[in-house]
């Protein structure tokens, strides 16, 4: 089974995705922060990362660029998800592996967005 | 007494040219010539720039302190022994100044000198039209090869009748160098006055003035540079390279790139070329750079330019920017899950059942309708904001401008037919706009959606005409028309004509706001209430446009 990681801050948001995902046939861990994120990938390789963007400390786009400095995590593909224009974070596309899901996002866009990594029928 | 000696000849030749300072090679040079020519005075006149004048511009006695020709004085030129060598070019004698010929003689009479020799001293050499410092593009400026009188050399001496021709012949071997030493030496303090004040104008800019070769060594940088970077202006002429190491890491690519180009031809100028550098003690320091290439012989051999520090309006730039951004988050993404919470309340009902009751579909809708009403709202005031506040570049582009009309017509079309509208349009298929493409599309989704918003059953058309002023774009429809309040205040912030229209009344105002910041302009038509509306925009042509 695939691993998804979420990180979110916002527990509201948190309580959609789960509500989204919870047929998904996936194992999808959350965490609250960025650093929690850190320490979670450090545990573990996920095969698919979701950031939100606006957080405390860690910002996601930081995260982000954290991540593909990493030998482990710079090929692992990343969704970042945020309620900013999807052209404010146009410019991380350079940096390879990464789209960008606008909130709010239904729960059929969700599940597509991931498969497109995840590769695996919803 | 005359001897002439071919040593002192030389010696004076030498003396001529040794100094740019044309006193003290006179007083050395009339220390030499009083060993050749016998004269009691020696003075050397200068034809002012008006012509009617002349300056005495050495005068030098053997036999007295003072005299009422002085140094430095101005003269007529009328009735003076210097008119009539400049006229006549060629040497004058006076034998005797008690039989006065000449307005001077009678003051020299006084003096005590009896006979006079004048000589013309005619310049032969280069005059430059214009003067350009630094670089000459001698197609620019012609350099002019001429003779011209600029003055005399006049010998006087106690005796009667002293001068012949011996003196004229001897005279006249000097006079020609002493000429060129005297043009050039006022050339030269002229381009040395005007490098001054070019000098002054450059050390006290704030700006970072530069001039630098081909490959990268400044020839001139002001000292602005170690205010604003923090390194001496020796740093400068001691390193090659445009001081690019000094640049940030993200940007040395680009200001490569960008000189590059202006060396190899591909660019004429560099126009705000914003990039940032590293201060000495390590903080970032926006510039702005605008740069020419020198040119010599149409090649290209350095760049010259100035640099601006605008390290303080790329932080309020991004304090906006921050707080824009901020803000638009704060205000979307409540709205972002409740919308969220909406789609789970109607999952949370199965898709077999869907909506258990009539009312939760209801209040479902309800809910979604405005919802979409709060974040169309959000939107536009977050647009308008950034209009506004100037944070928003133009990323102008040449497009066919039929592809875009037609891709909003297509998008719009549901909505037009719904309230059984028409939409055509009579856009040459060869235009091409040359304008910011998002902003276009804004522009016209809002104007065509007006259009439908307040039309039923009618036309919808989009047109366009080029005039002197520049492309005018039409959206023309039948609709309920506009009266004349509603005409003068359609782009108002806000401005509903009544408040049970629909839409947040910043719309228009946005679309004003991206005309202008095309440096265009938009406006409204209509004949009155039911007999329709006309929108029109007007943008630069391209050739005018900047």
């Amino acid at each position: 089974m695939k691993d998804l990681l979420i990180v979110e801050d916002d527990p509201e948001m948190q309580e959609f995705y789960r509500d989204m995902l919870n047929d998904a046939p996936f194992a999808v861990a959350y965490v609250s922060n960025g650093e929690d994120g850190l320490k979670k990938m450090k545990e573990k390789k996920y095969d698919l990362v979701i950031l939100d963007i606006m957080m405390e400390n860690i910002t996601g786009d930081r995260l982000f660029a954290l991540l593909r400095k990493d030998r482990h995590y710079k090929d692992v593909p990343v969704i970042m998800a945020s309620s900013l224009d999807k052209q404010t974070y146009q410019c991380f596309q350079a940096l390879g592996k990464v789209s960008f899901l606008e909130k709010p996002f239904t729960k059929e866009t969700l599940i597509n967005e991931i498969n497109k990594y995840l590769q695996t029928p919803s | 007494m005359f001897t002439y000696n071919k040593n002192t000849f030389l010696n004076i030749n030498k003396i001529i040219f040794s100094s740019l300072d044309i006193r003290e090679v006179y007083q050395t040079m009339s220390n030499e010539l009083s060993k050749i020519i016998d004269f009691d005075r020696l003075t050397i006149t200068l034809i002012t720039e008006d012509n009617d004048l002349y300056e005495a511009f050495v005068v030098q006695s053997k036999m007295y302190e003072n005299t009422d020709i002085k140094k430095g004085d101005l003269y007529p030129m009328k009735g003076s022994l210097m008119e009539k060598v400049v006229q006549s070019n060629s040497p004058v004698i006076v034998d005797d100044t008690a039989k006065s010929q000449f307005v001077s003689d009678t003051v020299l009479f006084k003096e005590g000198i009896r006979s006079r020799m004048g000589f013309p001293l005619v310049y032969k050499g280069c005059i430059m039209k214009h003067q350009k410092l630094f670089h000459i593009d001698e197609k620019k400026y012609p350099i002019e090869f001429r003779e011209r009188i600029i003055g005399s050399i006049n010998f006087g001496s106690k005796r009667r009748k002293y001068y012949s021709k011996k003196h004229v012949d001897f005279v006249s071997k000097i006079a020609p160098q002493l000429a060129m030493a005297i043009e050039n030496t006022r050339l030269f303090n002229r381009i040395k006055d005007a490098e001054e004040k070019y000098r002054a104008v450059v050390e006290s800019s704030p700006d970072i003035i530069f001039e630098c070769t081909g490959d990268g060594k400044f020839f001139l940088i002001n000292p602005s540079v170690e205010k604003i970077l923090g390194y001496s202006v020796h740093y400068f002429y001691d390193n090659q390279g445009y001081g690019l190491s000094l640049c940030h890491e993200d940007d040395q690519e680009r200001v490569q790139s960008e000189i590059l180009q202006l060396l190899n031809g591909e660019k004429n100028s560099l126009m705000d070329f914003e990039f940032r550098v590293i201060h000495k003690q390590g903080k970032v320091v926006w510039l702005s750079l605008e740069a020419l290439p020198i040119k010599q012989n149409d090649k290209i051999i350095g760049i010259e330019g100035f640099c601006r520090d605008i390290t303080e309006r790329k932080k309020l730039d991004e304090l906006k920017n921050n707080l824009i951004r901020d803000v638009t988050h704060e205000l979307k993404t409540p709205v972002a899950k409740m919308e969220m919470a909406i789609d789970m309340y109607k999952r949370s009902f199965g898709k077999e059942k869907e909506f258990s009751n009539e009312k939760g579909l209801h209040v479902h809708n309800l809910l979604q309708n405005n919802i979409h009403h709060l974040k169309n709202i959000i939107r536009n005031v977050l647009d308008l904001s950034k209009l506004e506040s100037g944070v928003e570049h133009l990323n102008v582009t040449g497009f066919p401008f039929i592809d875009l009309v037609e891709q909003v017509i297509s998008e719009l079309n549901i909505l037009s037919i719904q309230k059984n509208n028409t939409i055509t349009h009579q856009i040459p298929a060869d235009m091409i706009l040359k304008a910011d493409k998002d902003k276009m599309y804004y522009l016209l989704v809002n104007l065509v959606g007006n259009a439908i918003k307040f039309t039923d059953n009618g036309k919808i058309d989009i047109s366009s005409r080029i005039t002197p002023k520049g492309i005018e774009v039409t959206v023309k429809d039948t609709g309920r028309g506009l009266g004349e309040e509603a005409l003068k205040h359609a782009f108002d912030k806000f401005y509903k004509e009544t408040s049970s229209l629909p839409g947040s009344g910043i719309g228009l105002t946005i679309c004003k706001n991206i005309v202008e910041l095309h440096d265009g302009s938009i406006w409204a038509e209509s004949d009155g209430r039911g007999k329709g509306a006309k929108f029109i925009f007007r943008l630069p042509l391209p050739s005018s446009a900047k």
